[in-house]
């Protein structure tokens, strides 16, 4: 690949990034794409300069009627799943066969580490901490106040198409982590769980991109949370 | 379960998008709340007028609605995606609507104006200022690069489509495009980002 060559790409990434490439010129440069690192970062900075230009047009207010009905649609959809039979209750799955999971797991690897510390300054507002190590995984869990933050050391690089999803139970409730994530260059994933009371179970698993409703695979951790 | 209003309110969008996905009404609402009057906005600035740029800002929601869990925040923020269904929603509205080709006059002026209006709450307060910032960063790109840029974008024209508009090599107008491009970026490195 030459200088020219790349001149060129540069001039249809432009035109690419603002949608104006015609089908074939953008299914070349695609191509293209997949194997050039230097025109992905071209196209990365490029990017911003194009998400921009929706918030220059001028502001108009949308009709009240628009929210009304598209709440409604949305509200209409929600009664019709709801009226749908169901495959099954997601009550309890995390502490049944997770569990059951965990407790294979931690035969096999061996739990190498468990603390539950206090790193605060004893004026009730301090951090608790939880570590341990599961099968390679580092698990480190600081809660504060209500809120937590789930460190994880030593996790396997994921596919481009999955990302990590965090999944707890409480009163025998299974709830999804909002915030996705994916471990990092170095096998250092984090995420933050808003809430923290009443858990009393924490699990992570591999899930496609947008995450799942339910979890579909292993966790590949599983952690019990102290009350 | 879905999660209570308040609750949603305080979630960043990047963490409503997979309650969106789980179909949770209150976490949807929540973003609407948010966007909606940018995706209107924009829905709008492309169809030119109001009954079809509600239309447009409906579908490109509702296929949010049904698809929230495409979102993948590796690309971008969540609003610039919404805003990207929204564009593309109303390009494919300009495009099918039997016998009304898209704008084909283009007044920089247009774009780059803003009517006064009441400021509603410190959000809005905000998002005007970050609109004049980046209407400044627009304005001052030469008057035949913003145009192939806003033909492209809000006109949803190819480029050889603006070559034909505008009596141009297409060369000549994906050199602009990239020239306009650049120029806008080096203004949010500056500090519009």
């Amino acid at each position: 690949m030459n200088a020219s060559d790349h001149t060129r790409w540069k001039e249809d990434l432009a035109a690419y990034v603002l949608g104006a490439l015609d089908g074939d010129e953008a299914a070349e440069l695609e191509r293209h794409l997949e194997g050039c690192e230097r025109c992905q970062e071209e196209m990365r900075w490029l990017e911003p300069a194009v998400q921009v230009l929706p918030e220059s047009v001028e502001r108009q207010e949308p009709p009240r009627a628009l929210r009304e009905a598209l709440m409604a649609e949305v509200r209409d959809d929600v009664r019709e799943a709801k009226a749908r039979p169901t495959a099954g209750r997601r009550r309890g799955w995390l502490l049944k066969p997770a569990m059951g999971f965990a407790v294979v797991a931690l035969l096999v690897a061996g739990v190498v580490g468990y603390e539950v510390g206090k790193d605060g300054s004893g004026d009730g507002g301090g951090a608790s901490t939880l570590e341990r190590q599961v099968g390679g995984i580092n698990v480190k869990m600081v809660q504060e106040g209500n809120s937590g933050t789930l460190q994880l050391s030593g996790v396997h690089q994921l596919p481009q198409d999955k990302v990590l999803e965090a999944w707890v139970e409480r009163e025998g409730e299974v709830e999804a982590v909002p915030a996705l994530f994916v471990p990092d260059r170095n096998g250092q994933a984090e995420t933050r769980i808003a809430d923290m009371s009443g858990v009393e179970v924490v699990m992570v698993t591999e899930e496609p991109q947008g995450g799942s409703e339910t979890p579909t695979g292993e966790p590949i951790m599983t952690m019990e949370v102290p009350s | 379960m879905p999660v209570r209003r308040e609750k949603a309110e305080r979630l960043a969008d990047e963490e409503l998008m997979p309650l969106v996905g789980r179909k949770d009404p209150e976490a949807f609402e929540v973003l609407y709340d948010r966007h909606g009057g940018a995706a209107y906005s924009l829905a709008y600035r492309i169809v030119g007028d109001r009954a079809a740029a509600e239309e447009v800002t409906q579908e490109a929601f509702i296929s949010v609605w049904r698809s929230g869990a495409r979102f993948d925040a590796a690309r971008g923020s969540v609003r610039s995606w919404l805003l990207s269904v929204v564009r593309n929603r109303a390009i494919d509205f300009l495009r099918s609507r039997a016998g009304k080709a898209p704008k084909l006059t283009f007044d920089d002026d247009a774009v780059l104006e803003q009517r006064p209006a009441v400021e509603r709450t410190e959000d809005e307060a905000l998002q005007r200022e970050t609109a004049a910032e980046i209407q400044g960063a627009l304005g001052k790109l030469p008057g035949e690069q913003s145009k192939v840029i806003e033909l492209a974008y809000f006109g949803g024209f190819s480029h050889s489509e603006i070559a034909r508009i505008l009596g141009l090599p297409m060369g000549t107008v994906k050199g602009r495009m990239r020239l306009g491009l650049e120029k806008i970026r080096g203004e949010l490195a500056e500090g519009l980002a």
